[in-house]
């Protein structure tokens, strides 16, 4: 019951925690930049120097970073643990956000309730201040171990397996994005009853959770062997580059739509352009008759033209019916297909030479399921 | 003349080619590996001692259960050993290939009144006891088991495997029969005596005719035989047409069964029409086909049947009417032998009327389809799954009911609980259903009767059950008297329990009624219900042991917990709506003339019809967003006619061009004059109307002439966009005059339509081939009637994919049967030249599916371009697959929702990589039916989401103005749709594309036929080939693609790969 109550104030407070994000947002706007610059450092690995520059940039990003980063070089060697904890921690700092705006919540699960609740509404807008906060880590994990002196290329292997984990992580959220969607889409037949299956997923989160983390000191080491095989390729979202990808295809999706007016000058446009080739055709033909007082006789393809040349009369609509009815009229005349002997004759052949194709064709058939035991019926 | 011919002797070398792999082969080796195998059988039972004594100890579980009381004997050699049954008059059909042994008892071992009170059964079980005790010591023998003569568990007999196997590694097996010829005196076992002295009521004994009878059966056994044996004896064409009847029957597990059909039965028919008693309808001259047909019309539309059937040795009636009545007051069927013994006493009336309704199906095969229905008569599987509309298996197990008043009276008790369960389900259902089938073979081969009877419930009990129209199917309230009838109202409520009640009606009537009340769509789950009630409340029977086959498939098509095809009500006003609105259009230059709709969701075949839009309502009314509004918006399309005019351009793209025109001064006006508004791009025109995007096409009747005239320049394949446009009008108007006259044509098109996206076949088969494969199942039904339920039709539909022989004849779907003899000599030319064009170019990727219509013959509108042989054998493979898997969950008790997802959950190693979406970034993410993960070959690619497309709108969003939320809508925006296209332009002959359009998020690539070949040769550089060009793929859909795997999954182990991955989850 607790639980419900708090569930309904958090749904009130979603809006006053919105804001903050929608500021954090703002806030984010040069990361896309930043992200780009950090896609290309993975590949050149060795300018690592850069890493701690890249760090004080992103400095500025949000005030709980600042809390993250003090707490970060406590564990340098246990990477994939402290990414766990880190993320932990995060939902430490969001909780305790909760906390200052509402009530507090003394129930342990009520904590892990509204905390839950917290990263779905975020994911969508918080993912890309996560992703930030988790990538700084790297750069600042990355640092650590090269105080810890790690040779370079256990290093690369750590940092991919990193990388691996945060894509773990990005999906576990993606889930968790489309399980609220599910769930808020039941919701609207039941409210009592969402609240009952967001309280299981919670529960299946936690324990896939837990799952993760003890696993991923095993995933950890196969992924390392499986770094060295091979290396994965990681790519962008491309939302700064329109020529490919999602970006394109939005892009193109709001050019192809520039409203009524712009479409409308457009075909009038071009129904001009078509009328003024039209008659510059037709000056050209007339002009070319002129010269030598002869009609030069041009191969016409497709239809007969709608109006006449010299006189201009529109003769389109009734030549068309006029035609099919002249066609139709000439076709009585012809003579019937049995009219002559001859034709009756063949004909007939013709019809036996069917009849014979396709007896043969029958047998070739029957062979052939005969091969494929198709007369078996059992 | 020459035509029938033809005709017959196709047909005719079908049926030889049947008969050879359905005959025995007499040969002498074989013949002599039989004879040795019995000779070691009668030797081995030669050698039992004399005077064994007997006692109940063999089987006592046996001995108990039938209840009879002296069973003690000494054992005597049996009178004589005689080879028997089909095989001796040469007429045994594959795979069934069994010998009979007459095992005659010896008197000496029986009393004279033996007949009395089951201890004729016990002893003739003891005896066989016996035998099987020294059979088994005989090296030659592999096996010896029990099975039941015509599954009635109180006469079982042996069933003999040799060690010896005959030319062709063929298995064959001998069944000992006992036999009891002259063992009782025959009058004391008539109709009217009771012999069984516990079957009583109130101290008066009550006859026994179905226990005098399975006496008198073993008694008269031998001679009816021999008379079979004369009959047929010589008659090759006689034996002949029998083995095809066998074949008929087998394949209608309906019919083969313990209550109607059986081998020996056929052959009685048979030997009554040629004998003198049958007026000799089958006679010396006729040849297989015509016996074949005489016998089928005779089962089925004979009156003697009403009379019963005689065999009257001397050629005089010798049985006096008050006989015959007698004997229907026992049977519901008679064919009774010259001894006055009813033959056919098993036979039920359920069970006859079917076995007559099939008769008459055959008959119609034989004349209105190909070939003389040889297919469909011959090698089609009629089983319960794909005959009947629902079935239902009760389990049994365990369930003490169905013996509580002891196992064997006067009928065993599995029959007496088969009927009961049929008289529930017949009154429940009254009105709603043609035929309602029970069937509980219950005493199968594994049993062993030794222990007892009360193990011979193993095998679910199955009804099957036939709708005859859904509007009476599907009634949510059955009627009952009025209160005033006390006894009536007092019985109905006895009947339906607590789902009786009073209403009180609006023309003033009151009375009882039962009523189940559902929406429109989901009425189907009446019948279910009502079952489950009626069922638990008189069987006591636990619910989870009714598995009723109704709606286990419809998760595929909800959103949610709601089918979205109850928004078509609105779709539909809305449409009228529109095209009231354009048709009141005054200040356009041509007035519009005709509107029709063309999506597929206005005739309620789409799988998801949209819901209405709250952002896609006119200016005037306000509707609010509520949360996760979808950002995307499914336009419907809709074909408008203008008023005719000369003054349309000649030229084809200033033609299109006009047309845009047009539509942009009809979308123009629309907003003015109402407030309608619309977004056009340089193609399309959508317009916003009740919440629904209505895209506006026009067909201009000119252009169509046009195209005929191109078309007999040799351009075939190219439709022109008003050719198309005029293909898809008729097929949207034939579609939906067919789904008025079937109602459940569009739920079954949408299992079809979901199950061929969900295995990622969008490229390769259309909507509307789809919809006109479908449509076949029901125009066509053949040997079928057309299906009335959904999973019935559907898994038709899965046959017909895996079965139906493209290569050799074409699909012609006639939907208002306006398809003239000319018509479809026309559509067979189409198809020869079609088929003669592919094989002088077989490099030639052309379609290998034809499929004919009024509206195209030459099948170029929905099949012309996919799906491909190579895509189609795949279709089929994928098809057969899940037909048997359907099959098999139906009818067996694997029954969990997860078994049922496995329908249209697609394994993922067929393909050579396979290219994961980010889900939420899918424009319809709740459409995905399983999120797909990959845990094998090699991760090539990951990509981060982007961030600039949301397929909800964000709550952020919903705060803003009308306007502005209107201007984040997108008309049909579909992300997959736009890089399936752009992997398709860029890498034309390297990949091949398989999708689900309808909102998966894999896409499966299978390498092009260039780069496979290459492959073989350098290995190392052609992969690294791979991998790069894989991931430019990946770079195409940015923001898109999750992960891309590259599995290299050989192209000839995909039929194992997907039985493997079926039955991996079994």
């Amino acid at each position: 019951m607790a639980a419900e109550d708090s569930h309904k104030k958090m749904k009130k407070r979603k809006h006053t925690k919105k804001n903050i994000e929608q500021n954090s947002v703002k806030e984010n706007s040069q990361l896309p930049e930043s992200e780009v610059d950090f896609y290309k450092r993975n590949k050149d690995k060795k300018n690592k120097k850069k890493y701690s520059e890249e760090k004080g940039d992103t400095k500025t990003v949000g005030m709980s970073n600042i809390k993250d980063e003090s707490d970060a070089p406590g564990g340098g060697k246990k990477k994939s643990k402290k990414l766990r904890a880190e993320k932990k921690k995060n939902d430490k700092i969001a909780r305790a956000e909760v906390n200052d705006v509402g009530t507090p919540c003394n129930d342990e699960g009520q904590d892990e309730f509204s905390d839950k609740k917290e990263t779905s509404n975020e994911a969508g807008e918080c993912k890309m201040q996560k992703s930030m906060k988790k990538k700084r880590k790297n750069a600042k994990t990355l640092d650590v171990s090269e105080v810890d002196k790690l040779d370079n290329e256990g290093e690369d292997a750590a940092e991919q397996k990193n990388d691996e984990e945060k894509v773990g992580a990005t999906h576990t959220e993606h889930e968790d994005l489309m399980a609220s969607f599910r769930g808020l889409s039941e919701a609207e037949t039941s409210r009592s009853a969402n609240a009952r299956n967001s309280k299981k997923a919670r529960k299946i989160k936690k324990k896939d959770r837990l799952l993760v983390n003890q696993s991923s000191q095993e995933n950890s080491v196969e992924k390392k062997g499986e770094a060295e095989e091979y290396e994965v390729y990681e790519m962008s979202s491309g939302d700064e580059d329109s020529s490919k990808g999602m970006k394109k295809w939005i892009t193109e999706y709001h050019q192809s739509r520039p409203g009524l007016k712009v479409l409308q000058e457009r075909i009038d446009d071009f129904i001009a352009a078509h009328e003024a080739q039209e008659e510059q055709a037709r000056r050209e033909r007339e002009a070319k008759a002129a010269e030598g007082g002869w009609t030069v006789v041009v191969h016409h393809k497709g239809r007969k033209k709608t109006s006449d040349a010299e006189s201009g009369t529109v003769v389109g609509s009734v030549a068309q019916a006029a035609v099919l009815d002249k066609m139709a009229k000439r076709k009585n005349k012809d003579a019937g297909p049995d009219f002559y002997r001859f034709q009756r004759r063949e004909a007939h052949r013709n019809e036996i030479m069917m009849l014979q194709s396709k007896f043969e064709q029958d047998k070739k058939r029957i062979q052939q399921m005969r091969a494929e035991r198709k007369f078996r019926p059992y | 003349m020459g035509s029938e011919a033809t005709y017959t002797d196709s047909t005719n070398l079908k049926l030889r080619e049947l008969l050879k792999e359905a005959q025995h082969d007499y040969s002498p080796e074989s013949t002599k590996i039989i004879n040795d195998f019995v000779c070691s059988i009668k030797k081995a039972i030669d050698q039992i001692p004399e005077d064994l004594q007997v006692t109940a100890d063999l089987g006592p579980g046996f001995v108990r259960d039938i209840g009879a009381d002296k069973v003690e004997f000494k054992f005597k050699k049996p009178k004589s050993i005689e080879i028997g049954g089909s095989y001796s008059f040469q007429c045994v059909a594959k795979p069934d290939v069994h010998v009979d042994l007459f095992l005659r008892l010896p008197k000496e071992c029986f009393y004279e009144k033996d007949y009395l009170n089951y201890r004729y059964h016990a002893k003739r079980f003891l005896y066989l006891c016996i035998i099987k005790k020294y059979l088994k010591l005989s090296s030659l023998i592999q096996e010896v088991r029990w099975s039941t003569f015509h599954n009635e568990a109180r006469k079982p007999f042996l069933v003999v495997y040799p060690a010896a196997r005959l030319s062709g590694n063929a298995a064959f097996f001998v069944k000992i029969i006992p036999t009891s010829t002259s063992l009782f005196c025959a009058s004391k076992l008539i109709l009217e005596r009771n012999n069984v002295r516990s079957l009583n009521q109130e101290g008066v004994l009550q006859a026994t005719p179905k226990y005098n009878s399975s006496i008198l059966e073993d008694m008269f056994l031998e001679d009816n035989f021999e008379f079979v044996k004369r009959t047929f004896m010589g008659w090759k064409e006689l034996g002949e047409a029998l083995i095809l009847l066998k074949v008929w029957a087998r394949q209608r597990s309906s019919i083969y069964a313990h209550d109607c059909l059986s081998g020996f039965l056929i052959s009685i028919i048979m030997a009554y029409l040629a004998s003198k008693s049958g007026k000799n309808r089958i006679n010396k001259p006729m040849n297989v086909i015509q016996i074949l047909r005489i016998t089928l019309d005779f089962i089925a539309n004979s009156k003697i049947w009403d009379h019963g059937l005689y065999f009257q040795p001397d050629g005089e009636s010798n049985i006096s009417n008050k006989d015959r009545r007698k004997q229907f007051q026992s049977f519901p069927v008679i064919i009774c032998d010259s001894f006055g013994f009813n033959l056919a006493f098993r036979m039920s009336l359920s069970g006859f009327q079917e076995l007559r309704d099939e008769a008459s199906l055959a008959l119609s095969c034989i004349d209105k389809c190909k070939d003389g229905g040889f297919d469909e008569m011959f090698m089609t599987k009629i089983d319960f799954p794909a005959k009947y509309d629902y079935c239902i298996r009760l389990n049994l197990k365990g369930s003490r009911e169905v013996y509580s008043c002891g196992f064997c009276l006067d009928e065993e008790c599995w029959r007496k609980y088969e009927q009961k369960v049929l008289s529930i389900i017949d009154q429940a259902l009254r009105g709603r259903t043609k035929l309602v089938r029970v069937i509980w073979r219950n005493a199968t081969f594994e049993c062993n009767i030794e222990d007892g009877l009360s193990t011979l419930d193993g095998e679910a009990l199955l009804i099957g059950i036939s709708i005859n129209s859904m509007e009476e199917a599907f009634k949510q309230a059955v009627m009952g008297p009025s209160p005033e009838e006390k006894d009536k109202a007092l019985e109905f409520r006895k009947f339906w329990g607590d789902k009786a009640t009073l209403r009180w009606f609006r023309d003033g009537k009151i009375a009882e009624v039962a009523v189940w009340e559902h929406e429109e769509s989901e009425r189907h789950i009446i019948i279910k219900e009502i079952i489950e009630h009626v069922l638990s409340h008189h069987l006591s029977l636990p619910k989870e042991n009714i598995i009723s086959i109704v709606d286990q498939l419809d998760f595929s098509l909800r959103h949610g917990n709601k089918d979205p095809i109850s928004f078509s009500v609105n779709l539909l006003k809305a449409f009228d709506n529109l095209s009231k609105h354009l048709r009141l259009l005054d200040d356009i230059p041509l007035r519009i003339s005709s509107v029709q709709p063309l999506d597929s969701a206005f005739r309620l075949t789409s799988v998801f019809p949209p819901p209405p839009h709250p952002l896609a309502y006119e200016d005037s009314v306000g509707v609010k967003p509520q949360k996760l509004t979808s950002t995307c918006i499914q336009p419907l399309e809709v074909m408008i006619q203008l008023e005719g005019s000369g003054n349309w351009p000649m030229d084809d793209l200033a033609m299109e061009k006009t047309k845009s025109a047009f539509l942009m001064k009809i979308g123009e006006s629309l907003q003015e004059k109402w407030g309608i508004s619309c977004t056009a791009t340089e193609d399309d025109v959508d317009v916003f109307l009740s919440g629904y995007a209505f895209r506006l096409k026009i067909l201009h009747e000119r252009g169509l002439s046009l195209v005929q005239k191109q078309g007999n320049a040799h351009v075939k394949r190219v439709l022109s966009s008003d050719k198309k446009l005029f293909v898809r009008g008729q097929h949207s108007s034939m579609i939906n005059g067919l789904r008025g006259r079937y109602p459940i044509y569009g739920p079954v098109v949408r299992l079809a339509k979901r199950w061929v996206s969900a295995h990622l076949f969008s490229n390769s088969l259309t909507e509307e081939a789809i919809e006109l494969l479908v449509a076949y199942l029901f125009l066509k039904p053949l040997p079928f009637r057309p299906p009335s339920s959904r999973i019935t039709g559907f898994l038709r539909f899965l046959r017909l994919l895996s079965e139906y022989d493209w290569s050799f004849s074409a699909l012609i779907v006639d939907i208002n049967g306006d398809l003239t003899p000319e018509d479809d000599k026309e559509i067979n030319h189409n198809f020869m030249s079609n088929q003669r064009e592919y094989k002088d170019n077989m490099q030639n990727i052309s379609p290998a599916m034809f499929v004919a219509t009024v509206y195209d013959k030459a099948s170029e509108a929905w099949t012309s371009v996919s799906p491909t042989a190579a895509e189609l054998r795949r279709l089929a493979t994928y098809a057969a697959s899940s037909a048997k898997f359907l099959t098999s969950v139906i009818m067996q008790n694997l029954n969990d929702s997860y078994r049922w997802e496995c329908l249209f959950r697609t394994p993922l190693n067929n393909y050579n990589a396979v290219i994961l979406l980010h889900r939420d970034k899918l424009p319809f993410p709740h459409r995905l039916l399983f999120p797909s993960e990959i845990n094998q070959g090699r991760k090539i690619l990951h990509g981060n989401p982007s961030k600039i497309f949301q397929p909800f709108l964000l709550p952020g969003d919903l705060r803003g103005s009308l306007e502005e939320m209107k201007n984040k809508l997108m008309v049909n925006f579909d992300p997959l749709r736009y890089f399936i296209h752009d992997i398709e332009r860029e890498f034309p002959e390297k990949f091949k594309v398989w999708y689900d359009s309808l909102g998966g998020d894999a896409i499966g690539l299978t390498f092009g036929n260039k780069s496979s070949k290459k492959r073989g040769r350098n290995n190392n550089c052609e992969d690294k080939d791979v991998v790069d060009s894989l991931r430019a793929v990946g770079e195409l859909g940015k923001g898109f693609v999750r992960n891309i795997y590259l599995l290299k999954a050989p192209k000839n182990k995909l039929r194992h790969g997907y039985l493997r991955s079926v039955s991996d989850r079994d």
